[in-house]
């Protein structure tokens, strides 16, 4: 039996549910920053799904630019992550509190 | 054959993405990540999108996961420890509403019709590197030249944030036409009555300094 479109869309689905539930979870900044990568690539397959099976390269190449994007915010996030680590020699998200009232 | 394969990687799929979120130490939340992203390139592939899948492996298994890991290691995170549950009452809750959630993705994937939409066979040419580049080119070139200047910013950001300090610090003086000295090195200036001293070959000038000849032509040895 040949994969549906719904098959791919219910495991983008139950991979972006995951990875949204790591964010809320999760106290590392770090563990948190992955998480938000696996949100990323669900939405990814789902692109590719639907581009593949509409014969349509426009979703692959909303892929490739999301790619560039997750490249960037990874330079950016990653530096930022040291930055705060270099000032409060912690990584746990309930520390960095400066910015609360 | 093809269900089966697509099984395969959907199972290891969740299965490395619920142990990204279980995990308790970053680093083995890394690796399981990177058996995600591998999976899912594996998927692509049964998508007939190859050039996606080897930039899925090469950009996100390879490079971002690289730098994910190299800072980890460089900020030695530690495992994080067990927090006791605040508000414990809400966990039944919580429980609760993930069951609605999931009687209503049952209730649609059970009611609304399947899509029709079927997988072209293997001679379409949409997921191949030509059909790619041709539509990144033509008609995606702006979105293409905005990426690159993304990438521009975000080179400049990382470089920004990542260093100690300002772009240059306080201490430095600049050289037109030369490289960033402290004023300490540019101070040419003698100190208050000091006399400069001429001398015109290396030992002379370490005897003046109070060097100690014999031990440097020892050391040299």
């Amino acid at each position: 039996m040949n994969p549906q479109l719904s098959w791919y869309l219910a495991l983008s689905a139950v991979l972006f549910t995951i990875g949204a539930a790591g964010v809320l979870i999760k106290r590392n900044v770090i563990s948190m920053f992955m998480c938000i990568e696996l949100m990323l690539n669900a939405v990814n397959l789902t692109f590719v799904a639907f581009s593949s099976f509409f014969a349509d390269v426009t979703g692959q190449l909303f892929v490739f630019i999301v790619m560039t994007v997750a490249a960037a915010e990874a330079a950016v996030g990653l530096g930022i992550i040291i930055t705060v680590f270099r000032n409060r020699e912690s990584l746990n998200v309930d520390e960095a509190n400066i910015l609360k009232l | 054959m093809t269900g089966l394969i697509f099984i395969l990687f959907a199972g290891m799929a969740i299965g490395c993405a619920v142990s990204v979120v279980v995990q308790r130490h970053p680093l083995y939340g890394a690796m399981s990540l990177v058996g995600v992203f591998i999976s899912l390139a594996g998927l692509y592939v049964t998508l007939a999108a190859p050039f996606i899948a080897a930039v899925q492996v090469i950009v996100y298994a390879g490079a971002i996961m690289v730098l994910v890991v190299f800072v980890i290691m460089l900020l030695n995170v530690e495992q994080e420890e067990r927090r006791r549950t605040r508000l414990p009452f809400l966990v039944g809750a919580a429980v609760a509403l993930a069951g609605v959630l999931f009687a209503e993705a049952a209730f649609m994937i059970y009611f609304v019709q399947a899509s029709p939409a079927t997988p072209r066979d293997n001679v379409s040419d949409v997921g191949q590197t030509f059909s790619i580049g041709t539509g990144l080119f033509t008609s995606y070139l702006l979105p293409f030249e905005i990426t690159s200047l993304l990438l521009l910013m975000a080179i400049v950001g990382a470089m920004t944030l990542a260093r100690t300090g300002g772009l240059l610090s306080a201490r430095a003086g600049v050289v037109p036409g030369a490289q960033v000295l402290a004023p300490d090195v540019l101070d040419s200036e003698p100190a208050a009555g000091a006399q400069p001293i001429v001398t015109n070959t290396t030992d002379e000038a370490a005897c003046v300094l109070g060097i100690d000849g014999v031990r440097r032509s020892a050391d040299n040895d």
